[in-house]
């Protein structure tokens, strides 16, 4: 768009056309007061504490040219010949913007006491007090005393609940709708609402259970006033005696910077930290409400060594020296190969490092994993580091002419900040095509649904790759090995592809047409596609390949690996190694009587199953290192209590490679160690103490082992840029929203596409030509709200998911199936039984098995896809 | 040289026969100023609520860091205070504390007073740690009762403590 040149209070500037004038004002430090108006949602002028004068110059009607003063100069007059609102005003050239004149804040005093009128006046008691703009407006703009009766006020009865985790306090609410068009435009949740009129207008919750949305918690951020605060952070402490510490979170693959705001050693509330790369202002109500589990009174304080039939209380070095002593003699009499290690994808960086250390270097085992050994483990994929979104890529600043093809994803349930992200793509006019075998919330915001069959959406992108093979355009010379992808292609046809896949032909090739013709293309694979072996991500790569959507900013391959870490774990190797094992491998192999000892840090495979349960009651050593007494700690002949996040630096990398630096908030409150800090206690009892002393020395260390990392030290992640546009005053207008990235936005690992290094090598693929098995499949989905360790303590209890299973309405009938009914379902594995819940939209043959705790996913699944029968159980 | 000893004794003997200007601290005690500074004391309303309603206000107007304020909300059907928020802890460090008076002038309910007590010694250094237990005043007292030593100089409160009376 073309730029525009004005003047703001005596300052010209020069902004794209479409702008309005708050943001004009922005870009030169001039601050307009404002409400409802945010930068990060439309504009509608409803608060009216923008007015500004504007002048145009004045158009001679007759001649349409400007008239001129006798000076020379165009001459000016007020449009409308009132004051108007900045936020909607679009700015014109030659306009003229004065912000401080005696109308103007004749006008701001006016509104201020206004609003005033029926505000409560209890900022003393108000959670927003002290971040609140209603506050500083007053303070810099409004009158010092009202005309108004203070005992006329209209008050109403508050607190009221909006949901399980905001109340809503109608006093104080000056109705300027941002959190109703948060959840309507950006968060796609269209949850709240406006009732009633004039007095009694107010801000009511349409969804049933109330506020149904996992952004919840940013209303409260964006709110101007104390209307909507957090029932989790309600009345815990001022925020100005907090002490907000830069941390990452780790609950997800995004990767979202969160602060944590501590008050002396005590975790008070969690803030969304801004960095534009990852979760703009934003953050999801499982980083936000789902971190109390740190204080929970359950945590393990001491080590326990197993004497007999209990775990007793042991000092560290007596607990390390056994764990060294068991693990060595496991090696001694059973060799290298009996031993096996996993260690959650939510660890750091530094924890793989020495994991690595003692595990592999050490011990010499090649049974290491990150994976939790269940039938949901996604393969190992290496095509998001050779054809993953290249450095530099920004999801915000994607739209017109971008395409995002989501496969076997569910972005709400997996890496919730992703549908804000991809939300915002097709809000700025970008294509967003979801490929999934059940319907997902975010097939309302696509542009484009595809039904896949389940197990099925790896052929998709075999049929989409052959789409695009077949066609004459010369294919991209960036990549290496596409002859001999073609050449694995050759048994297979489109249609026979499409087929497989349960898709149209037809659809298949209007998606690959769609997507070759899109300047930015990404590929988003979610864990029920990554799942499903090494299929889908090499079909993925595959289709980055010969579309060319590879190696350049904005497009390429996203994987959505559960964990906030999985993609640090496969780059520093935590992967089985030559000969050896995947963790969902290990329980028949510890059966078998291979594997005799077992190091778990963080996960919590006796939960999975009884297969997995009786495995680890099977072996001749555990160390378990965790934050609580975990079924499998209960097993384990040693259990070394972890330190949480706000306890332990650290960096993790995001689905999009970028690595971000995680700083510690307090001392562990009984002395836990970080997980790297007991496995260099386990190697200095081995004999083999790598002698780091803190954090960053490990980060060093992997930034000079592993290429990649090259370039990921402290001092570099530190560097900060990209914000949403903050002004020197910022904190008077949007005071409360976030915090400002002071701590640095981390960096994004290169591909192996970029730089002088060799083009990727494409895979070949093998074609998934099979017909679809007729019968029942059984999909194992991830659920955000899974009931695991991170909700101890949190105020989305009762927003967890209880075990249950979804049947599509047309099985149900079949089945004589209502809602809450038992149902039996069986497979070759064995059978469970689950309350019923119907989807009108699930398509007949395939049933959904929620991931939570309480279900034993082991006992009946396979695979992340499962044959199962169903049928009606005993009530 | 005699003379001067004689004018010396006789100013002695002058004081021989004068009231004495000395007081005979602890039995009696020596009146202070309406406005001195002492010891804090939590008021009440009228009608026995806690005027403390948990703002943190005078600790963030406290130049020492003396005063120690944990929030909670208010059980409805049976409040504390009035409105959502009380102190479910209030701690002022004694040994901090300078007297500055900050924390009355910050508080929007006239909660804490800094009244005219000032016998605060203690004998260790974690006794210097007042409570709000020690620092409220008991349910049926404090609404503005003038404190004993001024009672007993027959003189009234310091003007915020009058707020009530």
């Amino acid at each position: 768009m073309p730029d525009v040149t004005l003047i703001i209070d005596g300052q010209t500037v020069t902004v794209p056309a479409g702008t309005n004038i708050v943001d004009a004002a922005r870009a030169t430090e001039v601050a307009i007061p404002v409400f409802c108006y945010h930068p990060k949602l439309k504009p509608v002028g409803m608060c009216r504490m923008c007015l500004v004068e504007v002048w145009t110059p004045q158009i001679d009607q007759a001649t349409r040219q400007p008239v001129l003063n006798p000076d020379g100069t165009p001459k000016l007059v007020m449009m409308m010949g009132k004051l108007q609102p900045g936020c909607v005003t679009p700015v014109a050239a030659g306009m003229v913007v004065k912000t401080v004149t005696d109308k103007v804040q004749f006008a701001q005093r006016g509104q201020l006491e206004f609003l005033l009128s029926s505000h409560p006046l209890d900022c003393p008691v108000c959670d927003k007090g002290g971040e609140c703009p209603l506050q500083n407006l007053t303070m810099q703009f409004g009158p010092s005393t009202s005309r108004y009766d203070y005992q006329d006020k209209v008050h109403f009865e508050k607190p009221i609940p909006l949901g399980d985790t905001i109340y809503l306090d109608r006093e104080r609410c000056i109705l300027c709708s941002r959190c109703v068009r948060f959840q309507d435009d950006i968060a796609g949740d269209p949850v709240l609402g406006f009732d009633s009129r004039g007095r009694s207008w107010e801000i009511i919750s349409k969804s049933d259970p109330p506020f149904d949305s996992k952004f919840s918690g940013n209303t409260t951020d964006i709110c101007p006033v104390g209307a909507l605060t957090s029932s989790d952070f309600r009345f815990k402490a001022r925020v100005w005696e907090v002490r907000p510490v830069p941390v990452v979170c780790t609950h997800c693959p995004v990767g979202c910077n969160i602060t944590l705001d501590m008050r002396h050693d005590r975790l008070m509330r969690v803030m969304p930290r801004e960095n534009d790369f990852v979760n703009e202002i934003w953050n999801c109500d499982k980083g936000r409400f789902g971190m109390r589990h740190v204080d929970d009174a359950a945590r393990l304080t001491t080590p326990l060594i197993r004497r007999g039939e209990q775990l007793v209380p042991a000092t560290w070095d007596e607990a390390l020296r056994v764990a060294a002593q068991g693990l060595m003699r496991v090696r001694s009499t059973a060799g290298a190969t009996a031993l096996a290690g996993m260690i959650s994808a939510d660890a750091s960086n530094e924890d793989f490092a020495l994991f690595h250390h003692v595990m592999r270097d050490t011990l010499g085992t090649p049974h290491l994993d990150h994976r939790p050994g269940g039938p949901a483990d996604v393969a190992l994929e290496t095509a998001s580091a050779r054809f993953g979104v290249a450095s530099g890529t920004n999801l915000l600043n994607l739209g017109q002419g971008a395409l995002v093809l989501l496969v076997g994803a569910d972005p709400e349930e997996e890496a919730p900040l992703y549908v804000l992200r991809l939300r915002g793509i097709v809000a700025r006019g970008g294509q967003l095509i979801t490929a999934n075998a059940y319907p997902t919330k975010l097939d309302g915001s696509a542009t484009r649904v595809v039904r896949v069959a389940p197990g099925r959406e790896a052929a998709l992108l075999q049929a989409m790759v052959a789409v695009v093979l077949e066609g004459s355009a010369p294919m991209s010379a960036r990549a290496r090995g596409i002859d001999r992808l073609r050449t694995s292609l050759k048994g297979a046809s489109v249609g026979s592809l499409a087929a497989a896949a349960g898709v149209d032909p037809a659809v298949v090739r209007a998606l690959a047409e769609q997507f070759v013709g899109a300047r930015h293309a990404i590929i988003m694979l979610g864990r029920t596609g990554l799942a499903q072996g090494s299929a889908a991500s090499d079909a993925a790569g595959a289709l980055a390949a010969v579309t060319g959507a590879f190696g350049r900013t904005g497009s390429g391959i996203i994987a959505l690996a559960p964990g906030g870490n999985a993609r640090g774990a496969q780059d520093l190797g935590i992967v089985p190694g030559e000969g050896g094992l995947a963790a969902a491998h290990y329980w028949p192999a510890i059966m078998r009587g291979e594997i005799k000892g077992l190091l778990v840090a963080g996960h919590d495979p006796a939960a999975l199953g009884a297969a997995s349960a009786s495995a680890l009651d099977a072996l001749d050593f555990l160390v378990v290192q965790d934050a609580f007494l975990s079924d499998t700690a209960r097993r384990a002949d040693v259990v070394l209590p972890c330190a949480m996040l706000p306890e332990r630096d650290g960096t993790f990398t995001n689905a999009e490679r970028r690595v971000q630096r995680s700083r510690q908030a307090r001392q562990a409150p009984d002395g836990q160690r970080a997980h790297w800090q007991i496995l260099q206690g386990i190697a200095a009892a081995l004999g083999n103490d790598p002698g780091y002393g803190i954090s960053s020395d490990v980060t060093d260390a992997i930034a000079a082992r592993v290429a990649t990392y090259a370039g990921a030290r402290y001092t570099s992640l530190g560097v900060t840029a990209g914000n949403w546009g903050r002004q020197a005053n910022e904190s008077v207008y949007y005071d409360g929203t976030s915090y400002a990235n002071t701590e640095g936005v981390g960096i994004q690992l290169p591909t192996a596409a970029e730089g002088d290094g060799l083009p990727p090598v494409v895979a070949s693929l093998t074609p998934l030509t099979d017909a679809i098995v007729p019968g029942i499949q059984a999909v194992l989905v991830p659920r955000a709200y899974d009931g695991r360790d991170w909700a101890r303590g949190s105020k989305l209890a009762p927003r967890m998911v209880p075990p249950h299973v979804i049947i599509g309405a047309a099985d149900a009938g079949a089945l004589g199936i209502g809602i809450g009914e038992p149902v039996v379902l069986a497979s070759a594995c064995g059978s469970i039984t689950l309350p019923a819940q119907i989807d009108r939209g699930l398509a007949a043959g395939t049933v959904l098995i929620v991931d939570v705790a309480g279900i034993p996913a082991a006992d009946l699944c396979d695979g992340v896809v499962t044959s199962v029968t169903i049928a009606r159980g005993e009530p | 040289m005699l003379g001067a000893i004689f004018k010396g004794l006789r100013t002695t003997l002058g004081y021989l026969f004068r009231k004495p200007v000395t007081v005979e601290y602890p039995e009696v005690k020596r009146p202070v100023r309406e406005r001195f500074r002492g010891r804090h004391q939590l008021k009440r309303f009228a009608n026995g609520m806690e005027r403390c309603i948990g703002c943190s206000l005078c600790a963030a107007a406290c130049p020492s860091d003396a005063i120690l304020v944990v929030p909670a909300a208010n059980d409805p059907a049976r409040p504390n205070s009035p409105g959502e928020r009380y102190a479910a802890t209030y701690e002022i460090n004694m040994l901090r504390c300078i007297f500055c008076g900050y924390c009355e002038d910050a508080c929007p309910t006239n909660a804490i007073v800094l009244e005219h007590q000032y016998e605060i010694s203690f004998y260790d250094r974690t006794s210097s740690i007042f409570t709000k237990e020690m620092l409220l005043v008991a349910a049926d007292r404090g609404h503005g009762e003038i404190p004993p030593v001024l009672a007993q100089l027959d003189r009234r409160p310091s003007p915020p403590a009058q707020i009530d009376l």
